[in-house]
């Protein structure tokens, strides 16, 4: 009988090392830390719940049945990030969408759907006021990552969300340094412009 | 002296943070000019709410569908490690015993081993005495089968023949059936392609 791991603390490496080993709890375990920052990334990348999940279920499918190919010397979050990269642009470049809306899912077919789809900003432990500055903030802020290029959009995320270094975006997508800070400054700067208008 | 604000590139330097960049002098220059200062606290309200924007969670059910799809598969030399490790008993004595018992085991094997180096002849006898045993019992299991596909004369043959003739005669048949069977699979692949 196998005996499962409390996985929870482990270190990447170990988590990998066991599910190459054929460990089903170390599969999981993967799946369990990086489902939601990836459905994240995926999500606002194509703007689309539906299309999110499969994208992101095919991202898991394809790197933990190749998962005896993953070398030790890259980070595993970095081979996991470029595979939903590359699947998320690909199948922007098939549908030809290169922004995304904010007001709702381009395939909702109802007010329902729409109302569904459209991002609602949280925030959290703040008065009133506050709370309604902070989610307007928040859903300017995801109306104008929606706007900008996937190449920029992805770069921001990385950099932002989850905390990448530029390195790390660098080998993550495949890009070299400079075009990395070039993109991540055009869209901070796309990001300031379009705030504007809260400032004043 | 000079006076300029500061570039956009250095404004994301401060706004990064990057160790090992020189941003003493941009930092002094803050202190020295509002309009930057103003330009780099807007941009840092910018990147400050990217950052905490939340993540998004799939449905309940994403884990078990990736699973689905996933081939979970134990490494052959780690199959043999936990088989061996299943075998072994859960006590301290009885591993103790398993352990003693193997060893016994090894050293008689060993030493028959070794005691039949020395003894070639016994050894070649002992040998052709067990592979025509297992001839004869093989022979008898197919006797029907042989005579049905090639003829009471073919088995008759086998029952007279020798060992070593026998065995040639398996592997030739051995080898027209899977020449036979290739031949067979590269046909119909390339009458599938055609048909495409």
């Amino acid at each position: 009988m196998t005996t499962f791991l409390d996985l929870t603390n482990a270190p990447d490496a170990d988590v990998v090392t066991l599910a190459q080993q054929g460990r089903e709890d170390a599969f999981r375990e993967l799946i369990r830390r990086y489902e939601r920052p990836v459905f994240s990334l995926i999500f606002r990348m194509v703007r689309d719940s539906a299309t999110a999940e499969d994208l992101s279920q095919d991202t898991f499918i394809k790197i933990l049945n190749n998962i005896d190919k993953y070398r030790p010397e890259f980070k595993f979050s970095s081979w996991l990030f470029k595979i939903a990269h590359n699947i998320a642009i690909d199948f922007l470049r098939r549908r030809q969408l290169d922004t995304i809306s904010i007001d709702g899912s381009p395939h909702a077919a109802t007010a329902a759907e729409a109302e569904a789809s459209t991002f609602d900003i949280d925030s959290g432990g703040e008065n009133a006021l506050d709370a309604m500055a902070a989610k307007e903030l928040g859903s300017a802020i995801e109306r104008a990552i929606g706007a900008l290029r996937p190449e920029y959009r992805s770069c921001i995320m990385l950099r932002h969300v989850e905390g990448r270094s530029y390195e790390e975006i660098a080998a993550t997508l495949d890009l070299p340094l400079g075009t990395v800070k070039t993109y991540i400054h055009r869209a901070r700067s796309q990001l300031r412009e379009a705030l504007e208008h809260l400032r004043e | 002296m000079q006076h300029r604000h500061l570039l956009p590139d250095e404004i994301d330097q401060l706004l990064d943070s990057e160790s090992g960049f020189d941003v003493a002098h941009l930092k002094a220059h803050l202190d020295a000019c509002p309009a930057c200062a103003q330009l780099l606290a807007d941009a840092r309200v910018v990147c400050d709410t990217i950052e905490q924007l939340q993540h998004f969670a799939p449905s309940p059910r994403f884990s078990a569908s990736v699973m689905a799809d996933v081939q979970v598969i134990e490494p052959w030399h780690i199959a043999l490690t936990t088989g061996a490790q299943r075998l072994m008993p859960a006590s301290r004595p009885m591993r103790a015993v398993m352990l003693a018992s193997g060893s016994l085991l090894a050293l008689g094997l060993s030493a028959g081993a070794v005691w039949l180096s020395t003894r070639p002849d016994m050894t070649l006898y002992a040998a052709g005495l067990a592979a025509s045993r297992v001839l004869r019992a093989l022979l008898d299991a197919t006797g029907t089968l042989i005579n049905d596909t090639f003829g009471q004369t073919a088995l008759d043959a086998l029952h007279s023949g020798s060992v070593s003739r026998v065995g040639l005669g398996g592997v030739v048949v051995l080898t027209a059936i899977g020449v036979a069977t290739v031949g067979l699979r590269a046909a119909a692949t390339s009458a599938r392609r055609a048909r495409e």
